[in-house]
């Protein structure tokens, strides 16, 4: 009856309070009652008032904004190049055996070995965080950039012959969306994996921003213990921002594809497929997949219907993933239907 | 054709639907409103009868087969199996889905898939192994046992699905438009395969399918149902001899007359 | 050259397995329950994936006041750090399982709970296997980092003993174990994921031949 009166969703808000609440309490309680010992870590109360304190003054949002800084550089810089060698070894059968085993290599040393070069290097600067964030984000990525390129489905690679596509035309509309979903679930973990850099080597180089901050707190003392785990809170909520918005972006970018339909939806085939919709999960786990998928590789079969004929680069047509060039109509089988249900004969719409 | 009525029944039907209603609930999904799958289906199984279900697409064939299983519960209307209403799946219905390549488990063999029932009731190994030769022997598949079911053909696959379901010997078994996936020639092969098989283990079978052929081929009777409101339409007995065979049945004029008849119910509605 | 960092590696590998496989056993333990109770799900997933997304050396100093500076903290910080890429996974994947499957364990009869061991976690293995692979990464880190702060010996005191003393050799011989150390770990794994799944993969090439 409580699920009636607040429906699905308020029952899992009020649920998620309850459980914040008694978290916290249970934090209050053990400072309180002297289990957790008031020298070694803070009661919930003292770490609350010391964020509260923290997010009226500058020195958090200064933190937060250098942190970012080495964030975004890094982020940029690693994307940039991974996008750009991951393209170029992808495409080429000999550069990719060639050079994947050393790819592979780097990409397994653990970024924390690096560490140290880079304070040799630069000190504590924001150039060894950007520069830090950039080699981890790197190696991993052009990977995910090379299987999303090489992925290309034997039958849309036959039908962009058939249709004559060739060339930067066929990079762009063919192999580069097809590619996408790859490129976007190594983005994901790129975003996360440059901000965990990024504070550890504030946090163990120095310098500045919110792992810099952590580490003052801890040197000063225990009476700092509070500032210190308010900064730590802040480091996870800034994770969670920045992932949560990075899962945005993604579900708007590839509305289109497979992995972005609701698990239900994908896993019972039993309906009929007609009218496919998509579900829009906020959910924090991210995407989920569908079955047969492996990690990395996004969609198990390929895909079905469109939402809406936005003029969109690729549209998943039936069984076939069909280049998007301006001023071509293909008849399908029903497949794309972009608002429910329509009698009449149903079209592709391909706009470039 | 009076839903039930047949010259023998005193006995219990296998399955007895009776004013079966499935509505699927609006909210959410975007296509706006409640969807109503099914809206009457009234008919019975008899025991040892071989029943097909045709209907065009979107008639809610599978939604009807999920209840009749016992996986899904109608919103309104009863559905009882051997009397008794279905709340769960029984350990006596088995069922194999049209899309064997996500039924069958990947990670375990061939003969572990069909074993699998097996174990689950507690059979002794002994026992489990015997039967599990036995009745992959029966779909013609007495050497796959070591393998995984994907290293098999569709049709191979298809006869591992139906050698599982068949293992521990079930009262009903329902079967999705199993031989949909297949190409023609397995088809039939898979036909004949499935009327040996329900001779062999003497199993009440409702068969669900759009092919109208297939449909006349195998039945004792064939159910037709209709798409909005998903009500049956008819059921027509089909009394062709048995045993039937894929040239000489087909070229008979019954045939021919069965089949336009109910391709006429299909098509119109 | 490496002989002093790899007299280091024993006691960091130590706590390496031990936390690594609490993690694991216990990341796909709590995600097997979490995917069994959806009110446990639902209630607590944010906070999870908060701590999922919380750079785990933060908590360094955390797990220094609370454990010292011994054993117990580093294996403590390992398996807290990667837990989370574990569980997540394993939840991501069990909830990802084909309902074809879980129908078709219906029929054959197959217990609620023996659903979870013969047909749920099979299923979502390639992605719970993802998960430890990540997993493995992050416990590597940690390691690492456990050590940096006023320990007495392992790789991570070598290397950060060596880099504050400007000695340069010894500090390139930690980097180079370390990066041995990875791609040890990365290959072993590999060679073990690819037994255990080979089924998965063998099934993959199938479908893709078919396509």
């Amino acid at each position: 009856m409580l699920r009636r009166s607040l429906g699905r969703e308020g029952l899992t808000y009020g649920l998620r309070l309850v459980v914040l609440a008694a978290a916290l309490g249970l934090w209050q309680g053990l400072s309180a009652a002297g289990v957790i010992r008031a020298d070694e870590f803070p009661s919930m109360a003292q770490t609350a008032t010391a964020l509260w304190d923290l997010v009226t003054q500058s020195v958090l949002w200064s933190a937060v904004g250098e942190t970012m800084e080495g964030w975004a550089i890094g982020l940029v810089i690693g994307v940039a190049a991974a996008l750009l060698v991951g393209t170029l070894i992808g495409l080429n059968g000999f550069a990719y055996r060639s050079v994947i085993g050393v790819v592979e290599f780097f990409k397994a040393i653990p970024v924390i070995a690096i560490l140290p070069i880079g304070l040799v290097l630069w000190g504590a600067t924001l150039t060894m965080k950007f520069a830090l964030v950039a080699f981890a984000v790197f190696w991993p990525l052009v990977i995910q950039v090379c299987y999303g390129v090489r992925s290309l489905d034997p039958v849309v690679r036959d039908t962009t012959t058939v249709l004559r596509v060739r060339g930067p035309r066929k990079f762009l509309t063919v192999i580069l969306p097809s590619a996408a979903p790859f490129i976007a679930t190594g983005l994901r973990v790129a975003v996360a994996v440059a901000l965990i850099v990024d504070i550890i080597a504030e946090l163990i180089g120095g310098g500045s921003g919110i792992g810099a901050r952590i580490l003052l707190a801890e040197n000063a003392g225990p009476s700092d213990y509070p500032q210190m785990y308010a900064y730590v809170v802040v480091a996870g909520v800034l994770g969670v921002l920045l992932a949560g918005a990075f899962t945005v972006a993604e579900r708007y970018a590839l509305h289109w594809h497979e992995s972005q339909r609701s698990a239900k939806e994908q896993t019972l085939g039993y309906p009929e497929r007609k009218g496919l919709t998509l579900v829009a999960q906020l959910s924090p786990g991210g995407t989920t997949r569908p079955q047969g998928a492996s990690p990395g590789r996004p969609g198990g079969h390929p895909g079905l219907a469109v939402r809406r004929p936005v003029p969109r680069l690729v549209v998943l047509v039936g069984r076939l993933q069909v280049a998007v060039l301006p001023a071509a109509v293909v008849d399908t089988e029903g497949a794309v239907d972009p608002v429910g249900d329509r009698a009449g004969p149903r079209r592709a719409w391909l706009v470039a | 054709m009076t839903p039930g009525a047949s010259e023998s029944t005193t006995a219990t039907p296998v399955i007895s639907l009776r004013g079966v209603r499935k509505v699927y609930g609006g909210t959410g999904s975007g296509t706006g409103g409640p969807k109503v799958a099914l809206q009457d289906i009234t008919f019975d199984v008899a025991r040892g009868e071989f029943a097909c279900v045709v209907g065009p697409s979107g008639a809610g064939k599978t939604t009807l087969l999920r209840t009749m299983a016992g996986l899904a519960q109608p919103t309104s209307g009863e559905a009882l199996f051997e009397g008794t209403p279905l709340r769960s799946v029984p350990p006596a219905i088995g069922v194999v889905f049209q899309d064997y390549g996500r039924s069958l488990y990947p990670w375990l063999t061939v003969a572990r898939n069909v074993e699998l029932p097996l174990k689950v009731r507690g059979a002794p190994r002994a026992e489990r192994a015997q039967r599990v030769a036995e009745v992959l022997a029966s779909v013609g598949l007495a050497d796959a046992g070591r393998g995984y079911p994907w290293q098999l053909s569709g049709g191979m696959q298809q006869r591992v699905a139906i050698a599982r379901s068949l293992a521990y010997r079930p009262d009903l078994l329902l079967m999705d438009e199993p031989f949909a996936s297949v190409d023609a020639q397995t088809r039939f092969e898979l036909e004949d395969l499935i009327l040996r098989v329900r001779q062999e283990f003497g199993v009440t079978v409702v068969f669900v399918t759009h092919d109208i052929d297939e449909a006349v081929y195998l039945a004792d009777r064939v159910v037709a149902i209709s798409k909005s409101p998903g009500v049956v339409t008819e059921i027509v007995d089909i009394t062709l001899p048995r045993p039937r065979d894929q040239i000489t049945t087909k070229a008979d004029p019954a045939f021919a007359r069965y089949r336009e008849h109910l391709l006429g119910l299909v098509m119109h509605r | 050259m490496t002989g002093p960092a790899r007299a280091e590696l024993g006691s960091s590998l130590e706590h390496l397995v031990v936390g690594y496989v609490i993690a694991g056993l216990v990341g796909i333990g709590l995600g097997a329950l979490l995917w069994s109770w959806r009110y446990l799900r639902d209630g607590t997933s944010p906070y999870i994936y908060f701590l999922y997304v919380l750079p785990a050396p933060v908590l360094v100093p955390a797990a220094m006041t609370l454990f010292g500076i011994g054993f117990t903290m580093k294996v403590v910080l390992i398996a807290f750090a990667a837990l989370w890429p574990t569980l997540l996974n394993t939840l991501d994947g069990m909830r990802g399982v084909d309902q074809v499957k879980l129908d078709t364990s219906r029929v054959l009869g197959v217990s609620p709970l023996g659903r979870v061991f013969r047909v749920v976690l099979p299923a979502a293995a390639p992605q719970i296997v993802a998960g430890l692979r990540n997993s493995l990464q992050v416990a590597i880190i940690l390691m690492v980092v456990s050590e940096w702060e006023a320990s007495t010996d392992g790789i991570g005191y070598y290397l950060v003993n060596a880099q504050q003393s400007f000695d340069y050799v010894g500090m390139w011989s930690g980097i180079i174990v370390l990066a041995i150390i990875g791609t040890l770990a990365n290959v072993l794994f590999v060679a073990v994921e690819n037994r255990v799944l080979h089924w998965h993969y063998g099934a993959r090439a199938v479908e893709g031949r078919n396509r």
